[in-house]
Protein backbone atom coordinates (compact mmCIF):
# COMPACT_ATOMS: atom_id res chain seq x y z
CA UNK A 1 0.00 0.00 0.00
CA UNK A 2 1.32 3.52 -1.21
CA UNK A 3 1.49 5.66 2.30
CA UNK A 4 3.10 8.89 0.08
CA UNK A 5 0.15 10.65 0.27
CA UNK A 6 -0.27 10.11 4.46
CA UNK A 7 3.50 11.01 4.30
CA UNK A 8 3.28 14.00 2.85
CA UNK A 9 0.19 14.96 4.91
CA UNK A 10 1.75 14.23 8.48
CA UNK A 11 5.19 16.38 6.63
CA UNK A 12 2.87 19.85 6.16
CA UNK A 13 1.08 18.73 9.55
CA UNK A 14 4.36 19.33 11.35
CA UNK A 15 5.09 22.47 9.38
CA UNK A 16 1.49 23.66 10.34
CA UNK A 17 0.42 23.75 6.85
CA UNK A 18 -2.46 20.91 6.66
CA UNK A 19 -6.33 22.59 7.16
CA UNK A 20 -8.51 20.86 9.83
CA UNK A 21 -9.95 18.38 6.91
CA UNK A 22 -6.81 17.20 6.48
CA UNK A 23 -5.98 16.70 10.10
CA UNK A 24 -9.11 15.02 10.19
CA UNK A 25 -7.56 12.43 7.66
CA UNK A 26 -4.78 12.03 9.59
CA UNK A 27 -6.53 11.48 12.83
CA UNK A 28 -8.82 8.70 10.72
CA UNK A 29 -5.81 7.07 8.79
CA UNK A 30 -3.71 6.58 12.70
CA UNK A 31 -7.04 5.21 14.64
CA UNK A 32 -6.98 2.27 12.36
CA UNK A 33 -4.32 -0.54 13.64
CA UNK A 34 -2.40 -1.28 10.26
CA UNK A 35 0.08 1.48 10.28
CA UNK A 36 3.36 1.15 8.80
CA UNK A 37 6.44 0.92 10.91
CA UNK A 38 8.20 3.94 9.61
CA UNK A 39 4.28 6.16 10.98
CA UNK A 40 4.60 4.00 14.25
CA UNK A 41 6.25 6.47 16.18
CA UNK A 42 3.25 9.01 15.43
CA UNK A 43 0.50 6.66 16.14
CA UNK A 44 0.19 7.48 19.57
CA UNK A 45 0.15 10.89 19.61
CA UNK A 46 -3.04 11.42 17.34
CA UNK A 47 -4.48 8.34 19.22
CA UNK A 48 -4.06 10.42 22.75
CA UNK A 49 -5.39 13.35 21.72
CA UNK A 50 -8.44 11.33 20.36
CA UNK A 51 -8.65 10.41 24.37
CA UNK A 52 -8.67 14.02 25.18
CA UNK A 53 -10.76 15.10 23.66
CA UNK A 54 -13.60 12.63 25.69
CA UNK A 55 -12.63 13.73 28.41
CA UNK A 56 -15.58 15.59 30.03
CA UNK A 57 -17.06 16.98 33.46
CA UNK A 58 -18.32 14.73 35.98
CA UNK A 59 -21.74 13.91 36.07
CA UNK A 60 -24.04 16.05 37.96
CA UNK A 61 -21.89 19.24 37.28
CA UNK A 62 -24.48 21.10 34.61
CA UNK A 63 -27.40 20.68 37.62
CA UNK A 64 -25.08 21.86 40.15
CA UNK A 65 -23.92 24.74 37.82
CA UNK A 66 -27.63 25.77 37.22
CA UNK A 67 -28.82 25.75 40.79
CA UNK A 68 -25.78 28.12 41.44
CA UNK A 69 -26.74 30.60 38.72
CA UNK A 70 -30.53 30.60 40.11
CA UNK A 71 -28.89 31.50 43.48
CA UNK A 72 -27.38 34.17 41.54
CA UNK A 73 -30.13 35.51 39.84
CA UNK A 74 -32.04 38.51 41.33
CA UNK A 75 -35.69 38.35 41.90
CA UNK A 76 -36.56 41.15 39.76
CA UNK A 77 -35.06 38.38 36.44
CA UNK A 78 -37.33 36.03 38.05
CA UNK A 79 -34.91 34.25 40.22
CA UNK A 80 -34.00 32.06 37.67
CA UNK A 81 -31.73 31.57 34.61
CA UNK A 82 -34.56 30.25 32.62
CA UNK A 83 -35.93 33.35 32.11
CA UNK A 84 -32.44 35.14 30.70
CA UNK A 85 -32.37 35.26 26.91
CA UNK A 86 -30.48 37.72 25.42
CA UNK A 87 -31.27 38.46 21.62
CA UNK A 88 -27.69 38.71 20.47
CA UNK A 89 -27.33 39.70 16.02
CA UNK A 90 -24.84 37.86 14.88
CA UNK A 91 -22.39 39.94 13.36
CA UNK A 92 -20.91 39.16 9.57
CA UNK A 93 -17.64 41.08 8.74
CA UNK A 94 -20.05 42.87 6.30
CA UNK A 95 -22.45 43.99 9.41
CA UNK A 96 -18.71 44.85 10.83
CA UNK A 97 -18.36 47.46 7.59
CA UNK A 98 -21.41 48.88 7.63
CA UNK A 99 -20.76 51.86 8.71
CA UNK A 100 -17.51 52.41 6.89
CA UNK A 101 -19.41 51.84 3.85
CA UNK A 102 -22.27 54.81 4.98
CA UNK A 103 -19.27 56.92 5.47
CA UNK A 104 -17.98 56.35 2.02
CA UNK A 105 -21.49 57.11 0.68
CA UNK A 106 -21.47 60.31 2.60
CA UNK A 107 -18.16 61.30 1.41
CA UNK A 108 -19.04 60.69 -2.16
CA UNK A 109 -21.99 62.31 -1.99
CA UNK A 110 -20.06 65.43 -0.57
CA UNK A 111 -17.62 65.09 -3.01
CA UNK A 112 -19.89 65.05 -6.18
CA UNK A 113 -22.16 68.12 -4.51
CA UNK A 114 -18.61 69.77 -4.28
CA UNK A 115 -17.88 69.11 -7.46
CA UNK A 116 -20.78 70.47 -8.73
CA UNK A 117 -20.71 73.57 -7.01
CA UNK A 118 -17.25 73.86 -7.99
CA UNK A 119 -17.59 73.35 -11.57
CA UNK A 120 -20.85 75.66 -11.41
CA UNK A 121 -18.38 78.68 -9.55
CA UNK A 122 -16.13 78.20 -12.30
CA UNK A 123 -19.10 78.21 -15.54
CA UNK A 124 -19.87 81.76 -13.91
CA UNK A 125 -16.30 83.06 -13.60
CA UNK A 126 -15.87 82.50 -17.07
CA UNK A 127 -19.05 83.75 -18.00
CA UNK A 128 -17.93 87.06 -16.05
CA UNK A 129 -15.10 87.83 -17.95
CA UNK A 130 -16.12 88.98 -21.14
CA UNK A 131 -18.23 91.29 -19.09
CA UNK A 132 -15.35 92.39 -17.53
CA UNK A 133 -13.92 93.02 -21.24
CA UNK A 134 -16.66 95.27 -21.77
CA UNK A 135 -15.96 96.81 -19.00
CA UNK A 136 -12.66 97.90 -20.26
CA UNK A 137 -14.03 99.02 -23.81
CA UNK A 138 -16.57 101.22 -22.14
CA UNK A 139 -13.67 102.77 -19.58
CA UNK A 140 -11.40 103.28 -22.86
CA UNK A 141 -14.24 104.76 -24.67
CA UNK A 142 -14.65 106.99 -21.50
CA UNK A 143 -11.29 108.03 -22.04
CA UNK A 144 -11.15 108.49 -25.58
CA UNK A 145 -13.91 111.12 -25.53
CA UNK A 146 -11.87 114.37 -24.27
CA UNK A 147 -9.81 114.89 -26.82
CA UNK A 148 -9.70 114.34 -30.79
CA UNK A 149 -6.32 112.93 -30.32
CA UNK A 150 -7.24 110.29 -28.33
CA UNK A 151 -10.32 109.46 -30.65
CA UNK A 152 -7.98 108.69 -33.38
CA UNK A 153 -5.66 106.94 -31.04
CA UNK A 154 -8.31 104.66 -30.30
CA UNK A 155 -9.16 103.63 -33.65
CA UNK A 156 -5.78 102.44 -33.81
CA UNK A 157 -6.19 100.10 -30.43
CA UNK A 158 -6.84 96.62 -30.74
CA UNK A 159 -9.35 95.04 -28.09
CA UNK A 160 -6.42 92.82 -27.37
CA UNK A 161 -3.89 95.47 -26.89
CA UNK A 162 -6.45 97.56 -24.41
CA UNK A 163 -6.68 94.51 -22.27
CA UNK A 164 -2.78 94.42 -22.29
CA UNK A 165 -2.69 98.23 -21.58
CA UNK A 166 -5.55 98.19 -18.63
CA UNK A 167 -3.96 95.25 -17.11
CA UNK A 168 -0.26 96.83 -16.90
CA UNK B 1 -30.86 37.02 15.49
CA UNK B 2 -29.98 34.34 17.39
CA UNK B 3 -31.08 34.18 21.24
CA UNK B 4 -28.43 33.32 23.58
CA UNK B 5 -29.21 31.55 27.02
CA UNK B 6 -27.00 30.25 30.16
CA UNK B 7 -28.51 26.64 29.48
CA UNK B 8 -28.65 26.44 25.59
CA UNK B 9 -25.35 28.43 24.57
CA UNK B 10 -23.55 29.02 28.01
CA UNK B 11 -23.74 26.04 29.79
CA UNK B 12 -22.50 23.50 26.59
CA UNK B 13 -19.20 25.10 26.44
CA UNK B 14 -18.56 23.45 29.78
CA UNK B 15 -16.56 20.57 28.43
CA UNK B 16 -14.19 22.63 26.42
CA UNK B 17 -13.20 24.58 29.05
CA UNK B 18 -12.81 21.99 31.57
CA UNK B 19 -10.28 20.23 28.88
CA UNK B 20 -8.15 23.56 28.85
CA UNK B 21 -8.23 23.84 32.66
CA UNK B 22 -7.11 20.92 32.95
CA UNK B 23 -4.25 20.73 30.35
CA UNK B 24 -3.18 23.61 32.48
CA UNK B 25 -3.89 22.84 35.81
CA UNK B 26 -3.07 19.25 35.51
CA UNK B 27 -5.60 18.65 38.13
CA UNK B 28 -9.70 17.18 38.28
CA UNK B 29 -10.45 18.90 40.84
CA UNK B 30 -9.06 22.49 40.30
CA UNK B 31 -10.32 22.20 36.49
CA UNK B 32 -13.39 21.36 37.94
CA UNK B 33 -13.72 25.04 40.06
CA UNK B 34 -12.36 26.74 37.15
CA UNK B 35 -14.73 26.09 34.76
CA UNK B 36 -17.36 26.68 37.45
CA UNK B 37 -15.71 30.23 38.44
CA UNK B 38 -15.91 30.84 34.22
CA UNK B 39 -19.33 30.15 33.33
CA UNK B 40 -20.20 32.43 36.52
CA UNK B 41 -18.26 34.87 35.44
CA UNK B 42 -19.82 34.56 31.49
CA UNK B 43 -23.15 34.46 33.50
CA UNK B 44 -22.26 38.21 35.28
CA UNK B 45 -22.07 39.70 32.51
CA UNK B 46 -25.41 38.39 30.87
CA UNK B 47 -26.26 41.95 29.94
CA UNK B 48 -22.92 42.26 27.78
CA UNK B 49 -23.93 39.53 26.16
CA UNK B 50 -25.05 41.05 23.11
CA UNK B 51 -22.07 43.52 22.92
CA UNK B 52 -19.45 40.40 23.16
CA UNK B 53 -18.62 40.22 19.71
CA UNK B 54 -17.89 35.91 20.53
CA UNK B 55 -19.01 34.61 23.91
CA UNK B 56 -17.35 31.09 23.38
CA UNK B 57 -13.80 32.95 22.81
CA UNK B 58 -14.35 34.91 25.67
CA UNK B 59 -15.48 32.14 27.78
CA UNK B 60 -12.23 30.56 26.38
CA UNK B 61 -10.19 33.21 27.47
CA UNK B 62 -11.40 33.91 30.71
CA UNK B 63 -11.30 30.24 31.55
CA UNK B 64 -7.79 29.86 30.78
CA UNK B 65 -6.71 33.01 32.98
CA UNK B 66 -8.48 31.38 35.95
CA UNK B 67 -6.49 28.23 35.59
CA UNK B 68 -3.11 30.34 34.89
CA UNK B 69 -4.31 32.11 38.19
CA UNK B 70 -4.63 29.20 40.14
CA UNK B 71 -1.34 27.71 38.83
CA UNK B 72 0.37 31.13 39.80
CA UNK B 73 -1.76 30.81 43.59
CA UNK B 74 -0.43 27.61 43.85
CA UNK B 75 3.26 28.49 42.96
CA UNK B 76 3.69 25.57 40.76
CA UNK B 77 4.29 24.63 37.17
CA UNK B 78 4.24 21.03 37.34
CA UNK B 79 1.94 17.99 36.85
CA UNK B 80 0.27 16.78 40.56
CA UNK B 81 -0.38 13.23 40.71
CA UNK B 82 -3.70 12.69 40.59
CA UNK B 83 -3.60 12.79 36.65
CA UNK B 84 -0.87 10.83 35.98
CA UNK B 85 -2.68 8.35 38.07
CA UNK B 86 -5.89 8.81 36.18
CA UNK B 87 -3.76 7.97 32.78
CA UNK B 88 -1.92 4.63 34.82
CA UNK B 89 -6.11 3.35 35.18
CA UNK B 90 -7.17 4.21 31.90
CA UNK B 91 -4.47 2.40 30.21
CA UNK B 92 -5.02 -0.21 32.51
CA UNK B 93 -8.47 -0.31 31.93
CA UNK B 94 -7.73 -0.43 28.16
CA UNK B 95 -5.67 -3.50 28.55
CA UNK B 96 -3.39 -2.31 26.70
CA UNK B 97 0.41 -3.45 26.37
CA UNK B 98 3.53 -2.53 28.44
CA UNK B 99 4.95 -0.71 26.08
CA UNK B 100 1.73 1.24 24.68
CA UNK B 101 1.28 2.28 28.24
CA UNK B 102 4.47 3.94 28.23
CA UNK B 103 4.44 5.74 25.52
CA UNK B 104 0.69 7.00 26.28
CA UNK B 105 2.64 8.40 28.97
CA UNK B 106 5.21 9.71 27.05
CA UNK B 107 2.80 11.38 24.89
CA UNK B 108 1.13 13.52 27.66
CA UNK B 109 4.33 14.06 29.50
CA UNK B 110 5.62 15.59 25.95
CA UNK B 111 2.28 17.57 25.78
CA UNK B 112 2.11 18.82 29.34
CA UNK B 113 5.98 19.78 29.31
CA UNK B 114 5.11 22.33 26.87
CA UNK B 115 5.08 26.01 27.98
CA UNK B 116 1.67 26.78 29.09
CA UNK B 117 0.85 28.63 25.73
CA UNK B 118 2.21 26.17 23.44
CA UNK B 119 0.37 23.35 25.29
CA UNK B 120 -3.10 25.59 25.24
CA UNK B 121 -2.83 26.14 21.23
CA UNK B 122 -2.37 22.48 20.67
CA UNK B 123 -5.09 21.40 22.69
CA UNK B 124 -7.54 24.27 20.84
CA UNK B 125 -6.15 23.15 17.43
CA UNK B 126 -5.55 19.38 17.89
CA UNK B 127 -8.30 18.50 20.55
CA UNK B 128 -10.86 21.02 19.85
CA UNK B 129 -10.01 21.33 16.25
CA UNK B 130 -10.08 25.03 17.03
CA UNK B 131 -9.26 27.47 13.37
CA UNK B 132 -6.36 29.74 13.81
CA UNK B 133 -8.64 32.62 13.54
CA UNK B 134 -10.37 31.64 16.14
CA UNK B 135 -6.95 30.93 18.81
CA UNK B 136 -5.66 34.62 17.90
CA UNK B 137 -8.84 35.95 19.11
CA UNK B 138 -8.74 34.06 22.43
CA UNK B 139 -4.83 34.66 23.09
CA UNK B 140 -5.20 38.14 21.74
CA UNK B 141 -2.19 37.00 19.30
CA UNK B 142 -1.67 37.46 15.56
CA UNK B 143 -2.57 33.84 13.46
CA UNK B 144 1.12 34.07 12.64
CA UNK B 145 2.16 33.97 16.12
CA UNK B 146 -0.24 31.00 16.62
CA UNK B 147 1.34 28.91 13.85
CA UNK B 148 4.98 29.56 14.90
CA UNK B 149 3.83 28.39 18.47
CA UNK B 150 2.21 25.35 17.48
CA UNK B 151 5.04 24.86 14.93
CA UNK B 152 7.29 24.67 18.01
CA UNK B 153 5.12 22.52 20.17
CA UNK B 154 4.37 20.01 17.35
CA UNK B 155 8.55 19.85 16.57
CA UNK B 156 9.01 19.37 20.29
CA UNK B 157 6.71 16.38 20.58
CA UNK B 158 7.85 14.73 17.29
CA UNK B 159 11.65 15.25 18.12
CA UNK B 160 10.46 13.43 21.47
CA UNK B 161 8.50 10.96 19.72
CA UNK B 162 11.42 10.01 17.57
CA UNK B 163 13.52 10.05 19.98
CA UNK B 164 11.84 7.18 22.00
CA UNK B 165 12.01 5.41 18.99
Amino acid sequence: MDYKYIEQLLERYWECQTTLEEEAILRTFFRQEDVPASLLPYRQLFIEEDEMADEHLPEGFADRMLRLVDEKTSPLEGGSEEGYVCKARRMTVIHRLRPFYRAAGLIAIMLTIGNAAYQSFIDEDSEATPVAESVVDDSLQHITIGSPEQQSAKLDIQPADTLDAFTR
Amino acid sequence: MENISFRTTVLPLGDKLYRLALRITLNRAEAEDVVQDTLLKVWEHRNEWEQINNLEAFAIATCRNRALDVLKRAGRKTAPLDVVDNRQQTADNGQQSLEAREQLSLVRRLMDGLPEVQRAIMLMRDIEGQTYQEIAQVLDISETQVKVYLHRARTKVKKGLEIKD
